[in-house]
């Protein structure tokens, strides 16, 4: 396989690659390296964060007393910034790439967010112990999860007044896409799924008394439909496959949908709604390596700041730093807008996000000041007191350069540039390149980084 | 994108491949054609408490659900027979007077959100509380009739979704000079240096090669023509709102081309001790917008400028245990400016007696017909176009 192709190959299922990792891979075949990267990514690593501190909060306590919810609250939202600090790390670090970049990838499909960083928790290694695995049971377990019940509303579903916000997202967004549905679907696939409880240790809880049993319609087939059938109905339709096909197609592949393409992996994702071989499929295709698709992606906020982390490892020693990082960038992991989830392509990119993505390398590695603040929250009182219009600050980082420097001890110039920008660099920016010298120097990685070029994988 | 597309909606379009030296070309494209008329959009962010900032000091029913919180009679700047406003919106008396100021009641949307970020999505996108779009209601006016990012600006450091447009935004900015500090400080300029119009394609890496140009471009664009402005107006000092709006009246009366200023005020979320802390932001609120008239007055150029006021949602006409308020939903929305058609009070207030499930006001007047009406009145541009579908015409202006 040659090196272009590898870098490909780990730039859509991880997030780039280091030179000499780059190495240790030329010279294999195609199928051995796929066999490897889903080899690496058999083990389940569930994400864990240490939450005693919770443990002596009672579920009486906290609904009886204000303070005691206040205080709560406080310790669940501190947990959730470390929580997503822990996820970027290992983002960062990971042996199970493909793994970890699946999590991500269902993590802005089945979007839900709450509060609570126990269910956050909970759900957050339920995407990842299904992300290469068999979809029909996913989304089952997805339907069963805290995080979702509370999120649609599931909780609010009952025989007497049934809630359709789950039912109407499960095929809009999860499983067939807008116009493959009626709203007559919609509303005897809710009472399917009315019932659907969970209780303070996040798991599922299914409230026989609120659940309606009657006869159900559901494309075209009648009978007495739980949850579970409804969607076992659902992915008897090829528009499942398809679906989620085309989704993965613009994810891993190109935004640029190509029919053809997305044809043949509903042929194959359809046969048994394996993940798995989906992506085995898509990874060994020919097409997968055609140049349109090589280096013309835009990197999301978090590749962009993952992939600078694989190759110079860097420490946030101020959780909030490296949250108001993906305020700014549009892309804050556990926080998603709404449940349509972050479109990605273009969106990431407008003439602000752009002066900061350019910067970025900068502010990590050369300790730059910025001026750049994120909007406030809705509740928080910043705005009010501080008026200040001009600050100027410094990320607290540190910056691993000597693991960086050993990394590219004898690697030339353009072998640095050949695994750090996918995409073509024209001539003017070659011309800029030559000005730099040798560009394993420190001081040029962030120079490089800045390029427009490396926005793309 | 597709490519006809892209040529069509390029700031180039017709200079891309023929004119060599393209970014100065890009800097010199001619703007306008749009007429003179501004308009300022203020969101009041976290939901402000409506009931209380135009208060129906006649109505038992207001006091009976608000024991603690209720603004008294005796303190309220009286309006008419039923309503008053609060009395720290003073300074705003005198626009009321003059007829520069109309006040829309029970504005919303069917199927309220009481969530703020999903609340705001919606007031910001001018969509259905069941849609997620992926573009604002001003971003999409870019679309269709903008030409440089800097026509409409957001007095911030992030763009919100508001001046997103499917294949043009706006741009975000605390200051005349901040954005053109940011392009000198990191390695922005220096990559510029050495282009050519290459990777100006419609390619991705084109797209981002295009944006980078377009924000050089608006951040000389508002650092050279605002440079010799200087206001007389004096602002009020720890006011946030009004340092934004300071620096709207800059670009204002600088005779930038731009047309939608967007501010915000942020801390309305008030379920606890509500009344200090809503009474200090409607002390700066007041006080900056009437210092923002004042300088515009001042310059001139009040008389082609709008200003609408609003907030994501209301809140709960019932207090809660905490002498606050929770999240509603239809609220009053401020307009502001000279030869308004309806001065005043635009209509009654929503019935206290027929609330919704929740407790909350209903909605009488969809936003959306605000929006609509502004676009085809004011901006004058095809209101249909921008929120994809007609909406009835308002007639405040």
């Amino acid at each position: 396989m040659n090196k272009k192709h590898i870098l490909h190959l780990y730039w859509r299922a991880g997030f780039g690659l280091l030179p000499k990792q780059l190495d240790l891979l030329v010279g294999k075949s195609k199928e051995q390296i796929i066999n490897d990267l889903f080899l690496e990514s058999k083990k389940i690593s569930p994400l864990r964060i240490n939450t005693t501190g919770l443990d002596a909060f009672k579920e009486e306590t906290i609904k009886k007393s204000p303070e005691v919810k206040k205080d709560y609250n406080i310790l669940n939202a501190n947990l959730m910034k470390k929580y997503n600090h822990i996820w970027v790390n290992r983002l960062a670090t990971s042996k199970e790439t493909l793994r970890e970049k699946m999590t991500l990838f269902w993590a802005n499909h089945f979007v839900a967010k709450d509060a609570r960083i126990k269910n956050v928790e909970q759900y957050n290694n339920l995407l990842r112990k299904h992300a290469l695995g068999d979809f029909r049971q996913f989304v089952k377990a997805v339907s069963k999860d805290s995080v979702m019940i509370q999120f649609l509303n599931l909780n609010q579903n009952n025989k007497s007044k049934p809630n359709e916000n789950f039912a109407r997202e499960l095929m809009e967004l999860f499983t067939l896409g807008t116009g493959h549905y009626s709203e007559r679907d919609i509303k005897e696939s809710a009472r399917a799924f009315t019932g659907y409880r969970f209780n303070f240790k996040s798991q599922f809880v299914f409230n026989e008394k609120q659940h309606d049993s009657e006869i159900k319609t559901f494309f075209e087939e009648k009978g007495n439909f739980e949850g579970d059938q409804i969607i076992d109905i659902i992915l008897k339709q090829k528009q499942c496959a398809r679906f989620i096909s085309e989704k993965i197609y613009k994810y891993f592949v190109s935004e640029d949908i190509n029919v053809s393409h997305v044809n043949l992996m509903t042929e194959v994702f359809y046969k048994d709604y394996n993940i798995e071989n989906l992506m085995r499929y898509i990874f060994g295709s020919d097409w997968f390596y055609n140049p349109e698709n090589i280096g013309t992606k835009i990197k999301s906020p978090i590749e962009l700041l993952v992939g600078i982390g694989r190759i110079i490892p860097i420490k946030f020693n101020k959780t909030n730093e490296l949250l108001k990082i993906q305020t700014v960038l549009d892309q804050k992991l556990l926080y998603p807008a709404n449940v349509a989830g972050w479109k990605g392509g273009r969106n990431w990119i407008n003439t602000n996000s752009i002066l900061v993505r350019i910067k970025l390398p900068t502010m990590l590695l050369e300790k730059e000041s910025f001026t750049i603040q994120p909007k406030g929250n809705f509740t928080d009182k910043f705005k009010l007191v501080s008026v200040k219009n001009k600050y100027q600050e410094k990320l607290d980082v540190r910056v691993d350069w000597k693991s960086y420097q050993k990394a590219v001890k004898k690697v030339s110039s353009n072998d640095l540039i050949f695994s750090l920008i996918l995409s073509e660099i024209n001539l003017g920016t070659q011309n800029y390149l030559k000005t730099l010298g040798r560009l394993t120097k420190r001081k040029n990685l962030s120079k490089i980084m800045s390029l427009p070029e490396y926005q793309m994988c | 994108m597709e490519r006809r597309k892209f040529l069509k909606n390029s700031a180039l379009a017709s200079s891309l491949f023929f004119v060599p030296n393209f970014l100065k070309a890009l800097e010199d494209v001619d703007l306008n054609g749009l007429g003179y008329n501004k308009l300022v959009v203020i969101q009041l962010s976290g939901g402000n408490d409506g009931l209380n900032t135009i208060v129906p000091y006649r109505n038992d029913l207001y006091y009976k659900a608000r024991p603690e919180i209720a603004v008294s009679k005796n303190e309220i700047i009286k309006l008419n027979d039923d309503l008053g406003f609060h009395k720290k919106l003073l300074p705003l008396k005198k626009l009321y007077d003059r007829g520069d100021l109309s006040i829309i009641n029970n504005v919303g949307y069917p199927n309220p959100s009481r969530s703020h970020f999903r609340s705001t999505d919606i007031w910001q996108s001018a969509s259905n509380s069941n849609e997620y779009p992926q573009t604002g209601w001003v971003g999409r006016y870019l679309d269709e009739y903008g030409k440089k990012a800097h026509q409409a600006i957001e007095i911030d450091d992030s763009l919100s979704l508001v001046l997103k447009g499917e294949f043009k935004n706006g741009i975000a900015t605390r200051s005349s000079s901040s954005l053109y500090k940011l392009l000198h400080e990191s390695n922005f300029n220096r990559i510029l240096e050495y282009q050519n119009s290459n990777h100006l394609n419609e390619h991705n890496l084109g797209y981002l090669y295009k944006t980078m140009i377009d924000a050089k471009s608006s951040a000389n664009y508002l650092f050279e023509k605002t440079k010799t402005y200087n206001s007389k107006q004096t602002y009020p000092t720890k006011n946030p709102l009004g340092g934004q709006l300071k620096t709207i009246a800059e670009f204002i009366n600088s005779g930038l081309d731009t047309k939608v200023y967007y501010a915000s005020l942020g801390g309305f979320d008030t379920h606890a001790g509500q009344v200090n802390r809503q009474e200090h932001l409607l002390d700066l609120y007041a006080n900056g917008v009437s210092a923002f008239v004042g300088d515009l007055k001042r310059n001139n150029s009040f008389k082609n400028t709008l200003i609408i006021t609003f907030s994501e949602f209301g809140r709960r006409v019932k207090q809660n245990a905490g002498y606050g308020t929770d999240h509603g939903a239809a609220n009053n929305v401020f307009v502001i400016g000279e030869n308004l058609k309806q001065q005043g009070l635009y209509n009654d207030l929503a019935s206290l007696s027929d609330l919704d499930a929740n407790g909350d006001l209903k909605y009488e007047i969809d936003f959306r017909t605000i929006y609509a009406t502004i676009l085809k009145k004011w901006l004058k541009v095809n209101d249909k176009k921008i929120l994809n579908k007609s909406f009835k015409q308002l007639d405040f202006i």
